[in-house]
C-alpha cells in the first residue's frame, strides 16, 4: 500500500512540484492550499506524513495551528516544516510543537525525499521489534540508526531529524572533527554558518535537560565540532 | 569665530552709548558756558552802567584827558606786593609800562609805577656814571657833603604842592624826608615815615624801589633827580617835576581810591572784577577767582576720571566779558570793566551730568555685555548639546527617545523639533532599508523555490533533449548563484538573531583565536597566515562562536584585499582593561573618507567582481560582534600605506 503524504501549502506552484517529487518518488499525494481544507481532509483520514509551510494564505502562523491540531491527533504522525521563513525564532516554536524537522524552502528536492524516506524508516522501525544490531552504544550515548532515536543515560533525547543525523555524524567517529561541510551533508542540508552553530546549541541543551553536565559535543574553533567521550 | 565671541563684540556695541554721551556732555558744556557767558555780559554791562560818567571813581583827577601825557604816569595794578629791596624782580616784564627821562645827554632814568592795594610803588632804573652818596653822618640839608638825590613831588589832598626827597648813604634803605621852614625861616629835614624804600646800585647805575601810600597823593605826582658827580657838586636835575619849583607837571592816572572797593561790592567767589583805561591798562581790580564756589561735594574718583577723557585741554576754564564804561553824555568811553569768572559752575554741572551718564551707560554696557555673554555660552551650550545628540541620536538599535531642546519654545526648540522629526523619519527610513534585505530575501525564496523545484523536477522526470541538458544546468547555476545572495542578504539578521541569543561565558580568547587561525590555511592556500599571541592565556566574557565569527570576516575580508601568496598577521594584545583583536594584511591602503563608514551596514568599497555577493555586510557583522563585546571596530592603514590593519577593541573581565 502506497504511504499517503500530504502537502500543505498555499503557493501552487511550489505545491503542485513538490507533489509530483513525490509521486515520483512512489507516494500517494494529497495537496491542500488552505488550513480549512487541510483540516476538512485530515478529519477523515490521516495522511502518512505532513509537510505543512508555516504562513497559508491569510494566516501567517496557520501551519503552526495545523500541526497543533494534528499532534493531537496522532503523536506518532511524522510532520516536517517547510517555509520561506528561516528565522530561529519560527524554528524553535515549530520543533516545540512536535514536528519532526524544519526546513526551509532552498532545500533541494532530493534532500527533502531522502528525509521523508528517513522518517517512513523511522515509523516503520518503531513498529519493528527493537534490533540490538543498529544500537552503537558509548558510555551514557546509545544511538539507534534504524529508529533515528538517542538515548542519554537511558533517557531518550527528543531530536529533530536534522539533529539526530548531526550528532550521528559527530558521535559515530568520536574525537574526529566534523567540519560544517560534513555535517551538513551528514544531515541532507544546506545550512550557513549561524544555522549549523543554532542546531548545535539546541542539541546541548537538550541533552543538558537530562544530564546538566552534558559537554560531549565540544566546539574546535575554526574547524568544526567533535564528540568527545 | 564662536557664537560667544560675536555677541561679545555685539554687546561691545553698546559702548557706543557713553561716546555719545561725552558727546553730549561736551555740547551741554558748550552750551552752559554760553549761557554763563551771556549772563556775565549782563553783569559787565550793569556794572560798566553803574560806572558811567563816575570819572570821579575811575580816576585821582576827574578831568584828566583821556590820552596821557608826557609827564603823565599810569600805574600797573599789581597782584603782588613788591619787596623793597630795590631789585625788580617782584615787578611785572612789561615794556610798556616804562617810561624814560634824561638830562639831554648819556644819563637819565627810567620809571615805572604800580599800585597794590593802598600803596603806590614805584621802581626807578636810573643810568649814572658816578653814584654818590651823602657822606655818613652828615647833615642831609650840608650843600658841601649832598650826594645824588631823588625828589618826589606830589599834589596831596589838600590840594598844594608836596615834596619829598630820599638820599643814601650806601645800598640798602633810603630814607624820605620832607624840608620844613621853621619861623626864622631855618630850614631842617623832617624824616617822612610813610614813604620808605631801597636802593641797589646797577651796572649802569643804581635802581630804587619806593612805596608811598596812596591816600597822600591826590592827583599829581613826579620824579626830579639831582645828579651829583661828587658830593657837594653843582646838581644837574632831570626829570618830571618842574627844575624851578619842582612842581608836578603830569597827573597820576590812577583809579580813584574808591574804585577798587565800588568793585568789591559787586564781588563773588570765583569772580574778577577790573576797570581799565581806555588804553587798555588796568586801574583797578577786585579779585575773589581762587575762591572756591561751593557746589557741593568735590567730585570723586570715577568723574575725575572721567573728566580726563572729557576734557578738552585746550579749552579755557574761565569765561570773560568785557563792558565800555561810558562818559556823561555816552559819546566817549572813559573805561571799560572787565569780568572773568571762574568755570566751576557748569563745570561742576556738567562733571555731574557727565558722572552719572557716564556711570549709568558703563554699568549698562557691562550688564549687557554679561547677559550677552551667558547667553552666548547658555545658546551654544544648547546648540552643542543639540549637535551631539543629533549625531549620536540614531544609532543601530534605533533613534534615541530623549532628544534635548523639544520642549523649548523658542527657535532652538523649533530645530531641535525638526531634528527629531527628521531623524524619526530617517530612523523609519534606515528601519525599512535595514529589514528590506531580510523582506526581500523572504519574497524572492518563494519563487525561486517554484524555479529550483521545477527545474529539478524538470531533470528527474528525463525527456530533456540532450542537447537541452546545457540549458538545464545554466538554469540551475543560476539559481544557485540566486540562492546564495538571499543566504547572503539574511547573513546580517541572522548575525542579530545570534546575538540576541547569545548566551555569554568566561572563556580564553588565545586558545579560541589560535584554533581558528590554524584553520585558515586550509581554508586560503594562497595566503600565508601568521598569529601573533601573547604566550599566557586571556579570560574575557562572551560568546567564542561570535568572536570566532568575527575573526572570519576579518581574515576573509583581509584575504579580498590582499594579492595571492601575502601574508595576513593576526595579532592578539592585551592592554589592562581590553583585548585587541588586529588583522593586518598588505594591500591598497583606505582612503580617509571611507574609514569612519567602513563598518556601516550595507556598505562597501569593492569595485572589483567576483562570483561570490558581497553587500558590505562583513564588517558591519565584525562592529555588531565588537558591540556586543563591550568594544569597538576601526580601521588604519600600515606605515607606509604598505597595507591596512582591522583592530577590534575588545573589554575585558574584570577579575
Amino acid at each position: 500500500m502506497k504511504r499517503l503524504v500530504a502537502i500543505v501549502e498555499d503557493e501552487p506552484a511550489i505545491r503542485d512540484n513538490y507533489a509530483a517529487a513525490f509521486a515520483r518518488e512512489g507516494y500517494t499525494v494529497r495537496t491542500y492550499g488552505s488550513r480549512a481544507q487541510a483540516t476538512t481532509a485530515f478529519a477523515s483520514r490521516l495522511p502518512d506524513l505532513v509537510v505543512i509551510d508555516i504562513s497559508l494564505e491569510d494566516e501567517p502562523e496557520g501551519g503552526f495551528e495545523l500541526c497543533r491540531q494534528l499532534r493531537s491527533l496522532s503523536a506518532e504522525l511524522p510532520i516536517i516544516f517547510l517555509t520561506a521563513r528561516d528565522t530561529e525564532l519560527d524554528a524553535v516554536s515549530g520543533l516545540r510543537l512536535g514536528a519532526d524537522d524544519f526546513l526551509t524552502k532552498d532545500l533541494s528536492l532530493a534532500h527533502l525525499i531522502a528525509r521523508v524516506n528517513a522518517l517512513f524508516r523511522r515509523v516503520d522501525a518503531l513498529r519493528k521489534p527493537h534490533e540490538a544490531s543498529q544500537v552503537v552504544k558509548r558510555g551514557p550515548l546509545t544511538l539507534d540508526s534504524e529508529r533515528m532515536q538517542v538515548e542519554w543515560e537511558g533517557q531518550v533525547v527528543l531530536l529533530s531529524l536534522t539533529e539526530f543525523w548531526i550528532v550521528f555524524a559527530l558521535a559515530r567517529h568520536p574525537g574526529h572533527v566534523k567540519n560544517r561541510q560534513q555535517l551538513m551533508d551528514a544531515a541532507n542540508v544546506v545550512l550557513d554558518d549561524n544555522t549549523i552553530t543554532s542546531h548545535i546549541k539546541r542539541i546541548r541543551r537538550k541533552f543538558q535537560a537530562i544530564d546538566p553536565k552534558f559537554d560531549a559535543v565540544q566546539t574546535v574553533y575554526g574547524m568544526g565540532y567533535r564528540w568527545v567521550d | 569665530m564662536s557664537l560667544r565671541l560675536k555677541l561679545l563684540l555685539l554687546g561691545l556695541a553698546t559702548l557706543v552709548l557713553p561716546w555719545e554721551g561725552t558727546r553730549y556732555a561736551r555740547e551741554m558744556e558748550s552750551a552752559l558756558r554760553e549761557g554763563e557767558q551771556d549772563s556775565l555780559g549782563a553783569v559787565a554791562q550793569s556794572i560798566a552802567s553803574s560806572l558811567q560818567g563816575r570819572t570821579d571813581l575811575l580816576y585821582r583827577d576827574a578831568d584828566a584827558p583821556a590820552t596821557l601825557g608826557p609827564f603823565d604816569l599810569q600805574p600797573l595794578v599789581l597782584t603782588t606786593q613788591p619787596f623793597l629791596d630795590g631789585y625788580p624782580d617782584e615787578w611785572p616784564q612789561d615794556k610798556a609800562a616804562w617810561r624814560y627821562y634824561d638830562n639831554g645827554s648819556k644819563e637819565g632814568f627810567g620809571i615805572v609805577t604800580g599800585v597794590f592795594e593802598r600803596m603806590l610803588f614805584v621802581l626807578l632804573d636810573v643810568r649814572d656814571e658816578k653814584v654818590v652818596f651823602d657822606a655818613v653822618g652828615s647833615n642831609p640839608l650840608d650843600s658841601a657833603t649832598l650826594g645824588d638825590r631823588i625828589w618826589l613831588g606830589f599834589r596831596g589832598p589838600d590840594g598844594l604842592e608836596h615834596q619829598v626827597f630820599l638820599s643814601a648813604t650806601g645800598a640798602g634803605a633810603l630814607t624820605a624826608r620832607r624840608i620844613e621852614t621853621g619861623e626864622l625861616h631855618q630850614q631842617t629835614a623832617v624824616v617822612e615815615p610813610r614813604i620808605n624804600g631801597a636802593l641797589q646800585p646797577s651796572p649802569n647805575g643804581y635802581r630804587v624801589e619806593l612805596r608811598i601810600p596812596l591816600s597822600m597823593i591826590n592827583d599829581r605826582f613826579g620824579v626830579l633827580i639831582d645828579d651829583r658827580d661828587k658830593q657837594g657838586a653843582l646838581a644837574t636835575s632831570y626829570g618830571m617835576l618842574s627844575t624851578e619849583d619842582l612842581h608836578t607837571q603830569g597827573n597820576l592816572v590812577a583809579a580813584s581810591p574808591n574804585l577798587t572797593g565800588y568793585l568789591a561790592q559787586f564781588l563773588q567767589p570765583g569772580l574778577r572784577l577790573s576797570v581799565a583805561a581806555p588804553n587798555g591798562r588796568a586801574l583797578a581790580q577786585a579779585d575773589a577767582l581762587a575762591q572756591a564756589t561751593d557746589l557741593g561735594p568735590g567730585p570723586g574718583i570715577l568723574a575725575r576720571l572721567y573728566r580726563r577723557f572729557v576734557d578738552d585741554p585746550r579749552a579755557h576754564r574761565t569765561i570773560d566779558a568785557a563792558a565800555p564804561i561810558y562818559d556823561r553824555k555816552h559819546e566817549a568811553s572813559i573805561g571799560e570793566l572787565r569780568v572773568t569768572q571762574i568755570g566751576n559752575r557748569w563745570l561742576t554741572l556738567r562733571d555731574r551730568a557727565l558722572t552719572r551718564m557716564l556711570n549709568i551707560t558703563l554699568i549698562t554696557t557691562i550688564v549687557a555685555v554679561i547677559l550677552m555673554f551667558v547667553f552666548a555660552a547658555r545658546l551654544a551650550l544648547r546648540l552643542s548639546r543639540l549637535r551631539s545628540a543629533s549625531e549620536s541620536a540614531l544609532t543601530r538599535e534605533g533613534l534615541i527617545t530623549t532628544f534635548p531642546e523639544t520642549s523649548s519654545p523658542d527657535e532652538l526648540g523649533d530645530v531641535a523639533r525638526g531634528f527629531s522629526t527628521l531623524l524619526g523619519r530617517l530612523n523609519e527610513y534606515t528601519g525599512y532599508l535595514r529589514t528590506l534585505a531580510g523582506k526581500l530575501a523572504h519574497e524572492i525564496r518563494t519563487p525561486l523555490t517554484i524555479v529550483r523545484s521545477s527545474l529539478e523536477n524538470l531533470e528527474s522526470e528525463g525527456g530533456v533533449a540532450e542537447s537541452a541538458h546545457v540549458y538545464l544546468d545554466r538554469a540551475r547555476q543560476g539559481s544557485e548563484r540566486l540562492n546564495a545572495i538571499l543566504v547572503a542578504m539574511g547573513a546580517a539578521t541572522r548575525v542579530e538573531e545570534a546575538i540576541a541569543s547569545a548566551e555569554r561565558t568566561r572563556f580564553d580568547i588565545v586558545a579560541v583565536v589560535a584554533s581558528a587561525v590554524g584553520s585558515y590555511g586550509n581554508a586560503f592556500p594562497q595566503r600565508h597566515f601568521v598569529a601573533d599571541l601573547p604566550p599566557e592565556p586571556i579570560e574575557i566574557e562572551g560568546a567564542p562562536d561570535l568572536i570566532v565569527q568575527m575573526l572570519d570576516k576579518l581574515v576573509d575580508n583581509a584575504v579580498d584585499f590582499s594579492p595571492a601568496g601575502a601574508t595576513v598577521t593576526v595579532r592578539l594584545h592585551a592592554e589592562p582593561h581590553a583585548v585587541l583583536v588586529g588583522v593586518e594584511n598588505p594591500g591598497p591602503p583606505l582612503a580617509p573618507w571611507i574609514r569612519g563608514r567602513l563598518f556601516e551596514s550595507l556598505w562597501q568599497s569593492r569595485t572589483d567582481r567576483d562570483s561570490r555577493p558581497h553587500f558590505g555586510l562583513g564588517l558591519y557583522i565584525v562592529r555588531l560582534i565588537a558591540e556586543f563585546h563591550g568594544g569597538t571596530a576601526s580601521a588604519a592603514n600600515l606605515p607606509g600605506d604598505a597595507g591596512v590593519s582591522f583592530v577590534v577593541r575588545l573589554a575585558r573581565s574584570a577579575s
